[in-house]
């Protein structure tokens, strides 16, 4: 009966748990006017987001031990995100370009890769994380990174520089009218060997 | 002061008691191992096919900057950010530096012992060190890369979360056949059970009621949009287009079968549709998307969770194992 109450209480913090980081993703998407609903709806959804992660500690002090404890239990658990994959719809995808600059003046083209599909799906997916505003602050970075990827395989190099494009497919109509996807740049790094400068 | 007249605080005791003995009829439900052997041999498979498939690419994804494709210190910095008690492949570099052992060596043993547990869930060997083995390398993998993971790796960390937790081995394993291991509490068993039950439903009910509140899910264009989106073309466009009229379809079909699975799965009538369908979908994700991992580890959840089916002991000797 003892060890019946524990996992009770177990069972009841882990899905009041999992119930917060779902609707906190649910109310989130609501709150950016991305679903169907009207726009009345944002300013409640912002309310109820709060009250979500509210009950997850995150409105807490990032060193208060309740939320780092949360936190560790939702990550070691795989449920500190909710799951709307492809909702409320199916996102743009990114591309990321390199214009590599020769001394000699001769410019190619170049994109991040890597050698399974298993892990062009992850590159796929870190692009399509750097579109979004909140890994804004570390996009720069991340474009350095992928940058210097590049450069380590043409270290003959004196320019590179970082184009990040939205791309925009065809509806099914555009696309049996002939219409094929377009690309929408949404900013630009320049970087050389010494230093880097946002365009 | 209000007083209560004790039959009416005997009343709502006894309410309260019988509450709370059908709320423990639906958590401890007597079950056999059946369902662990699954689920145990399903995400052994399921490790074993994401080690292999992150081979060629696993010092590069998870190396430090400078020498892999973003550095893990990105991911690591973000999710330490979160808190720093969550384990990352950076605690295993650290450990691996105070013996001398370079980071590229500790990356190989961490994808070897990966492998390994893989191997040995498949087999039912050590199972339960296999299964923390597994989850922790993948949870430090997944927390590394986190800038790289999609929502396999999230349901993968669930899915050995809970087989961690459960009660192993199961008697299909070798560890019972070695050991002979006495037999595990039914309750216990139908506990766990429970437990990835219950995710399920809120992980399709939460799924579909976004996809709900899209207008591109009742008109089709998100199937197609999510088809036709590289690196998910396995089917070329023009193939597609010749659907064009059966994508609404699908789309809806897609949308109300996740957001009522919470309901029609637990009816007895149902069950099989809905878990057929359901499995459908995941097939279909797998082989038209390339999403083969999310399948996997989706169907050997479902196969888990509601696709066994179960010889439940009877209730009295279920007491009895209980009490032992």
């Amino acid at each position: 009966m003892y060890s019946k109450r524990i996992y009770a209480a177990w069972f009841g913090i882990h899905f009041f748990l999992l119930t917060a980081v779902c609707f906190a993703g649910v109310f989130w998407l609501i709150a950016q006017g991305s679903t169907i609903l009207p726009s009345a709806f944002d300013e409640y959804a912002r309310k109820a987001e709060f009250v979500a992660t509210w009950c997850l500690g995150k409105e807490a002090g990032g060193s208060n031990p309740l939320r780092r404890g949360i936190a560790t239990y939702l990550h070691a658990a795989g449920i500190q995100a909710g799951y709307s994959f492809f909702a409320p719809n199916v996102p743009n995808q990114h591309r990321l370009t390199f214009e590599l600059f020769y001394d000699d003046g001769r410019v190619e083209q170049q994109s991040p890769h890597v050698r399974s599909k298993a892990a062009a799906l992850r590159l796929d997916s870190l692009l399509d994380k750097l579109a979004d505003e909140r890994y804004e602050a570390v996009r720069e970075v991340l474009v350095k990174m992928l940058a210097f990827s590049v450069w380590r395989q043409h270290q003959d190099v004196k320019k590179l520089r970082a184009t990040f494009a939205s791309v925009n497919p065809p509806d099914i109509n555009e696309f049996e009218q002939g219409k094929r996807e377009t690309f929408q740049p949404m900013f630009t790094f320049d970087f050389s060997l010494r230093d880097e400068q946002k365009q | 002061m209000l007083k209560l007249p004790g039959s009416q605080i005997n009343a709502g005791v006894s309410l309260v008691q019988k509450w709370w003995q059908s709320f423990c009829g639906f958590l401890f439900p007597p079950e056999t191992d059946t369902w662990l052997a699954a689920l145990r041999i399903g995400l052994g498979l399921q490790v074993v096919i994401y080690a292999l498939f992150l081979r060629s690419d696993w010092h590069y994804l998870f190396a430090s900057s400078g020498k892999g494709l973003v550095g893990r210190e990105v991911g690591e910095a973000i999710t330490s950010f979160d808190s720093p008690l969550i384990p990352t492949l950076g605690w295993l570099v650290t450990i691996g530096r105070n013996f001398n052992i370079s980071e590229e060596a500790v990356l190989s043993i961490a994808w070897i012992c990966l492998l390994s547990a893989g191997c040995l869930l498949l087999l039912g060997l050590f199972c339960r060190p296999a299964a923390f083995v597994a989850w922790f390398v993948h949870l430090c993998a997944g927390e590394s890369g986190g800038l790289l993971a999609y929502g396999a790796d999230s349901f993968m960390t669930t899915a050995l979360f809970y087989l961690l937790l459960s009660p192993l081995p199961d008697h299909y394993s070798f560890d019972h056949w070695v050991a002979k291991t006495k037999p595990r509490n039914p309750q216990a068993l139908g506990f766990w059970r429970r437990v990835i039950q219950v995710q399920l439903c809120f992980v399709y009910f939460i799924g579909g009621l976004a996809k709900c509140l899209g207008n591109g899910w009742w008109d089709g264009s998100n199937l197609w949009r999510a088809l036709i989106r590289p690196p998910f073309t396995v089917v070329p466009p023009d193939v597609l287009v010749r659907f064009k009229y059966a994508l609404p379809v699908l789309g809806i079909s897609i949308c109300l079968l996740e957001v009522s699975y919470p309901v029609f799965i637990w009816m007895k009538k149902t069950r099989l549709i809905w878990l057929v369908c359901i499995l459908a979908m995941h097939a279909a994700i797998g082989l038209l998307m390339g999403l083969y991992l999310f399948a996997l580890v989706m169907i050997v959840m479902n196969i888990a969770a509601f696709g066994v089916i179960s010889n439940t002991a009877p209730p009295q000797r279920a007491m009895e194992t209980d009490a032992q």
